[in-house]
């Protein structure tokens, strides 16, 4: 079978299985934890555009995933925005916002990628957090412009309710789902495609791509872009979902959570980044019991997997499937 | 004047303070090509470690800052034995180092947070008292962090040019085959680098803590600030470090007073943009000339 054709039988497996889970498990708290994986494996798909198939360091994706929450929450509350255009608008501005990185990156290599965009999703969290001037004043009391550290509620939902009743849930399920099977779709077809082909000769040997013709500049900016449109939106539909943004999704322990499932995954793979996250998700809940010690595992997680497997599990297993392949025939 | 001689002061402390950690960070970088991001989670330790001997053992300051230079030596040791002498040879060592000391530092971290706590608590070794300079009284801890900072930046440049280690680690960061070849054994270099590292933070933790509070998150600051410092100076440029960190703290401190300290370190992080968009691999740092 042809490598497209392959991945079209994944997906509609995966898709077909996660279709079913609503109706097998109709658990309020399964279904938002699902929901909350989609969103995960959503930013997860796009990073791993940036980090694996472009080789890219970049540690921004959880800002721009915030710029699409926080942009949709605000054209919400300040604007009266329904939530449905206040989503796309959202994504756009964190492509701006992505552009914008991926031009002050532009010409530095590695570690030096790494350092700027963290410290650039770190300015923006204080910022935020140290926000407290008033921007508008209720009766009992005032609301700075970015929600400062308590963050912004009240800025209205997708408006299932009405629709659906008590299964507004589900709806926001699938709502998620969709973008999640949008958003691989679009990451499959830019990595099996001639883009994520420029993409990874620059990240191979840059100075050969560019002599053949590559553009850095020009890619270099297109993958910080189309990773950052998913991403925000991403970031948009979590505003939508929990109806309520904060400084957290600034957090090390998110952005920790979300590179262990890229390497667990797999850096750089196609599916990868999916089988990351649900297994990374699933052991979460699981150890939900010893909740204390999250950090501790997860982080002595990420250290042996980079250490033992770097390639995640998927790299390893198509690594011993091509072996056995191999002395089979 | 006497706001001058103000900005002036609090940009001095804080620049020795960037000046400790950044220096780790920047012998580490130059020495492996390796950027620690556990470096933050061992200040902690060493901060930890001296108040625990103080406070808890109730043993002399000496031995509270003994026990962060061994603390913080230890946690450099380990992390060399545990990830750094498997993953050296590996291919991408240099994104995987990066993401492997990420978790090892997050996982420091709650460590520090199930032994102590979250709440922050004080440094005991820290001196009161003020003297006053121009009208303008200054505490004597942040006199004392200065002099700290001066003494050790003149340590590790003595250590690194007067001594056969710093000799061998120049060599290694110059060019690591040939030093082998010469018969240095870099492994064992590199331990010594990120022990001396490691020692570096320490120290630095209880200057951190003794002018904020011990908190297991307090790391995070201050290894920002540093990976700013390295960043403007050029990695793995240890003097260029001193000299950045140093200019770092006194931006900082007349940005904090001239637009309120919320924007100190977006001011910082602009300015650093500008300079690498200038500069790509830093002010100190050299463009590389690489064989294709």
């Amino acid at each position: 079978m042809t490598a497209p054709g392959k991945d079209l039988v994944i997906g509609v497996v995966l898709v077909a299985i996660a279709a079913t889970v609503p109706f097998l498990f109709p658990v309020r708290y399964v279904i938002t934890q699902m929901t909350l994986l989609f969103i995960y494996a959503i930013v997860v798909t796009q990073w791993n555009l940036v980090l694996g198939v472009a080789g890219i360091f970049s540690l921004a994706q959880m800002a721009l995933f915030a710029c699409g929450a926080y942009a949709t929450a605000m054209l919400g509350l300040y604007l009266d925005w329904s939530l449905w255009a206040a989503m796309p608008a959202g994504a756009m501005i964190a492509v701006v916002v992505g552009l914008l990185i991926g031009l002050a990156c532009l010409r530095l290599k590695g570690p030096y990628v790494a350092l700027l965009t963290l410290a650039i999703a770190q300015v923006a969290y204080l910022v935020i957090i140290t926000d407290t001037d008033c921007f508008i004043r209720t009766e009992t009391r005032c609301e700075p412009f970015t929600g400062g550290a308590s963050g912004l509620r009240r800025f209205g939902d997708l408006g299932l309710r009405e629709w659906l009743g008590r299964d507004w849930i589900i709806g926001n399920y699938f709502v998620g789902l969709g973008l999640l099977v949008a958003a691989m779709a679009f990451s499959v077809a830019v990595a099996r495609g001639p883009l994520g082909l420029a993409f990874r000769a620059l990240r191979d040997n840059l100075g050969y791509a560019r002599s053949r013709g590559i553009s850095q500049f020009k890619y270099q900016l297109v993958v910080f872009a189309l990773s950052a449109f998913f991403t925000g939106l991403a970031g948009a539909f979590y505003a939508a979902h929990f109806k309520s943004v904060g400084p957290t999704i600034f957090s090390f322990s998110l952005l920790l959570l979300l590179l262990a499932m890229i390497v667990v995954g797999g850096l750089g793979t196609i599916w990868g980044p999916i089988v990351g996250a649900t297994l990374v998700m699933f052991a979460d809940e699981g150890l939900r019991e010893v909740q204390d010690f999250r950090t501790l595992g997860l982080g002595l997680t990420l250290a042996l997997f980079v250490l033992l497997l770097p390639d995640g599990l998927t790299g390893t297993a198509s690594r011993l499937l091509a072996r056995w392949r191999g002395s089979g025939s | 004047m006497e706001v001058i001689v103000q900005v002036i002061a609090s940009g001095l402390t804080l620049g020795a303070m960037y000046a400790v950690a950044a220096v780790g960070l920047a012998l580490v970088y130059g020495a492996l090509g390796m950027l620690n991001i556990a470096h933050g989670a061992i200040l902690t330790f060493g901060g930890y470690a001296a108040f625990y001997v103080i406070t808890s053992l109730g043993l002399p300051m000496v031995a509270g800052v003994a026990a962060a230079v061994a603390a913080g030596a230890l946690l450099g040791l380990a992390i060399y034995v545990v990830l750094v002498h498997g993953m050296l040879s590996a291919p991408a060592f240099e994104t995987n180092i990066f993401i492997a000391t990420f978790g090892i530092g997050m996982a420091l971290e709650n460590v520090v947070l199930k032994l102590f706590g979250a709440y922050p608590a004080a440094q005991p070794l820290a001196l009161d008292g003020a003297v006053a300079v121009f009208d303008v009284f200054i505490p004597v801890r942040n006199i004392a962090i200065l002099v700290a900072g001066v003494l050790l930046m003149v340590a590790t440049a003595w250590l690194l040019t007067r001594t056969q280690t710093g000799n061998a680690i120049r060599a290694t960061a110059q060019n690591r085959a040939a030093a082998e070849l010469m018969g240095v054994r870099v492994r064992w270099i590199y331990a010594q680098v990120l022990a001396i590292s490691g020692a570096l933070a320490g120290v630095s933790g209880i200057m951190v803590s003794s002018l904020t509070n011990l908190s297991p998150t307090m790391g995070g600051d201050p290894m920002l600030k540093a990976f700013i410092v390295c960043v403007v100076a050029g990695l793995g440029n240890v003097y260029g470090a001193m000299i950045a960190a140093i200019a770092l703290g006194l931006v900082e401190a007349t940005a904090q007073y001239l637009l309120g300290v919320r924007f100190g370190l977006a001011t910082l992080l602009v300015l650093v943009i500008l300079t690498l968009i200038w500069r790509p691999h830093g002010l100190f740092g050299r463009t590389q000339v690489q064989r294709l």
